[in-house]
């Protein structure tokens, strides 16, 4: 078995269909833009109150199923990848399979959870950038992608899904994500630990990791759909955020680079919608 | 209610345990060493094969797993200062060459259709010998100096017994034709013949023999 | 009669969809439900991702539809009959309620509360199962379930809606379904 897998051999079974970030960047349409036309500014975030909120739901939960995988994988591969002592400490090790366990479950609530909803294993495309974010040569760059940004990412997921099951009665739904989300402050913790001790004396290596975290958060707001505007599906869970190791700046920071992600998203589909109209005109 | 002052016997009638083991500090601290390794190595290459396997429910046990075997390399990380050995990565180690040489067979499938070689590997080859060498080990060393040994042994044996149906269970499913129970077998037995060489996983003596040290504890 | 629908765009810039499709998918529906005296529009909007649907029932039946109605969520922008077939049936057969099927009391849709709709939709599904169409029952409960609630007595109005065939406003309502 190859050290350092890539993205594009992650295997999956028939039901499942891999789509990159560059195919879903690649879609003209946007629920971001598509009240503008009528001058009003949207209100998309994740509530029962929305018209299409189960359908929503169930199409963020399959999202997190994949997320769940790809996680799985990611600190599997980093137990893997590393030499012990030399590459990585054996303490970081112990922590990435206990990761694993960790993910592994959640897959396991996250198919209970989407059979709950109604939905079938594979029936939404699968996004593979999450373990893109876990494929770096430096295990630091790993902690600060994977267990930061993504399991950041999930920590403001699991909030809103937690909310979501709360508002709308479901205690199965809330039940879950309420546990999913204790593990996820586990896992930013061991991340936001491990950065601080692997780089203490190496100034470079920790502004490497965390200019690469950086581009992972603003590559997780996935265009917009995580941040504190209320344009957005996935809100900031700013206090579990807190409780999970990030300063009250690194949490600011989220904030802005997910704001400029959103505008930037709009513009980009601003863009390809002008060119698509022209194009049939 | 009991006289506080009438004395009693140390041991219980009940409780039988033996003082003598076969297993003086050092060689306990050299087998510890050895399965801290060995388990150092299957928990890696349960983590790095669940990006590989296509089949979900595998995929999750996969990962379940690999946390079970970093917690039993932790135990025995923790065991060995407690056996003299201040500097626990001197004494992780393999068996010999021929352990390293069966890690390396064990974790060279990586196709996505050689899931039944890769549990083969690790739920008929590697958990069993693991079986052996720890059951031998509770069994023979004293079951008063080596109280603490013996506690994780029962942790972990649980454990791998768990792991072993677990992935036994797996492997029974996912073979379908004549040809698949051939490729299990014969990688089975590739990897039993390097096994054999290295003598299981502490070596030669994992579960006692010609080569096992005579008592020497009292 | 079944040759009277129409499609529009023919052709789509933002997804790979077929009008042809569409139209032959629509024409089979409104076959099977005895509404091809009526002339059908289907507009679909190509723009956004989103699925809603609206439709206005006159002489002729005129559907909007959002392309991720019509969408395959496995392969995005591509389209799927099954989809297609779910997302036009449900609302031929609402249309078809309210012409003939004893809901000319109801309210109008933008009126409907979402707990209406939500029983609404599960009376339709019901009925496209039992045409022949494949759908996943557990994703109209749990939507019926958010709109009323998660309990055995809802669970119970979702069995009474969709084992239904031929209900009126009345009996709809008194089934407690309807229930804001």
């Amino acid at each position: 078995m190859r050290t350092f897998f890539p993205v594009e051999d992650l295997a999956r079974d028939d039901r499942f269909n891999q789509i990159t970030m560059r195919d879903r960047m690649g879609d003209a349409r946007s629920v971001l833009t598509s009240g503008e036309a009528a001058g009003k500014r949207n209100n998309n975030r994740l509530t029962p109150s929305r018209k299409d909120a189960s359908d929503a739901a169930r199409g963020l939960m399959h999202g997190i199923f994949v997320g769940e995988i790809q996680a799985l994988e990611g600190a599997g591969r980093t137990c893997f990848d590393f030499e012990t002592g030399t590459e990585a400490p054996f303490a970081l090790k112990l922590d990435m399979a206990r990761q694993a366990w960790d993910e592994a479950r959640h897959v396991e609530i996250s198919i209970m959870l989407s059979n709950w909803m109604g939905t079938e294993i594979g029936q939404y495309a699968e996004n593979t950038v999450l373990f893109e974010a876990a494929c770096s040569s430096d295990p630091v760059l790993r902690l600060a992608g994977v267990n930061r940004a993504l399991e950041g990412l999930a920590i403001d997921v699991f909030t809103t899904m937690k909310e979501f099951g709360d508002l709308a009665g479901d205690p199965y739904l809330e039940f879950c994500e309420d546990w999913m989300l204790a593990d996820e402050v586990t896992h930013v913790k061991m991340g936001s630990d491990w950065l601080r001790r692997l780089t203490e004396h190496d100034p470079e290596r920790r502004k490497k990791a965390l200019e690469f975290q950086g581009v992972v958060d603003k590559l997780f707001s996935y265009g917009g759909t995580r941040s504190d505007s209320e344009e957005s599906p996935i809100g900031l869970a700013r206090r579990f955020r807190e409780l999970a190791g990030f300063s009250d700046v690194e949490v600011e920071d989220i904030a802005a680079v997910s704001r400029e992600a959103l505008d930037e998203r709009k513009a980009a589909v601003a863009r390809m919608q002008a060119a698509a109209t022209l194009a049939g005109a | 209610m009991a006289d506080p002052h009438k004395p009693r016997a140390p041991f219980a009638p009940w409780d039988r345990r033996e003082l003598p083991g076969l297993f003086d500090v050092e060689e306990s601290a050299r087998r510890i060493g050895n399965y801290k390794w060995a388990e150092m190595k299957l928990f890696e290459a349960l983590g790095g094969w669940v990006a590989t396997v296509p089949e979900l429910d595998v995929k999750m046990r996969l990962g379940t797993h690999c946390y079970k075997h970093a917690w039993h390399s932790e135990l025995w990380h923790k065991r060995l200062p407690e056996l003299r050995e201040m500097n626990p990565e001197r004494l992780t180690q393999p068996a010999n060459e021929a352990m390293v040489r069966f890690v390396e067979a064990l974790t060279e499938p990586e196709a996505p259709e050689l899931t039944i070689e890769k549990l083969v590997g690790v739920y008929r080859v590697f958990i069993p010998h693991f079986i052996s060498a720890y059951t031998f080990h509770k069994n023979n060393t004293s079951q008063i100096t080596d109280a603490p040994t013996i506690r994780s042994l029962n942790f972990i044996l649980q454990d791998e017994f768990d792991d072993w149906r677990d992935g036994e269970m797996l492997i029974q499913s996912l073979i379908e034709t004549a040809d698949e129970v051939d490729r299990a077998a014969a990688h089975q037995a590739t990897l039993e013949k390097l096994m054999l060489e290295a003598g299981g996983i502490a070596g030669h003596g994992s579960i006692g023999g010609a080569t096992s040290p005579s008592v020497t504890a009292y | 009669m079944t040759g009277n629908v129409t499609v529009t765009p023919q052709t789509f810039h933002f997804v790979s969809f077929d009008a042809a499709l569409i139209q032959r998918v629509t024409e089979s529906l409104v076959s099977a439900l005895g509404l091809g005296e009526h002339p059908v529009v289907i507009e679909v909007d190509e723009t956004t991702p989103l699925a809603r649907v609206s439709v206005d029932i006159g002489e002729t039946i005129t559907i909007r539809v959002e392309s991720g109605a019509l969408e395959d969520t496995r392969k995005p922008r591509m389209q799927s009959e099954q989809a297609t077939a779910t997302t036009i049936g449900r609302v031929l057969l609402r249309a078809r309620d309210r012409l003939v099927g004893g809901f000319g009391e109801a309210p109008a849709d933008v009126d409907l509360s979402l707990a209406q709709i939500a029983a609404w939709e599960v009376y339709c599904v019901g009925r496209l199962e039992r045409l022949g169409i494949k759908v996943n029952q557990q994703r109209w409960r749990y939507n019926f379930r958010n709109r009323h609630g998660f309990s055995d007595d809802a669970d119970a109005s979702f069995d009474r809606l969709w084992a239904s065939d031929s209900l009126t406003w009345g009996e709809f309502s008194a089934l407690g379904a309807a229930a804001p």
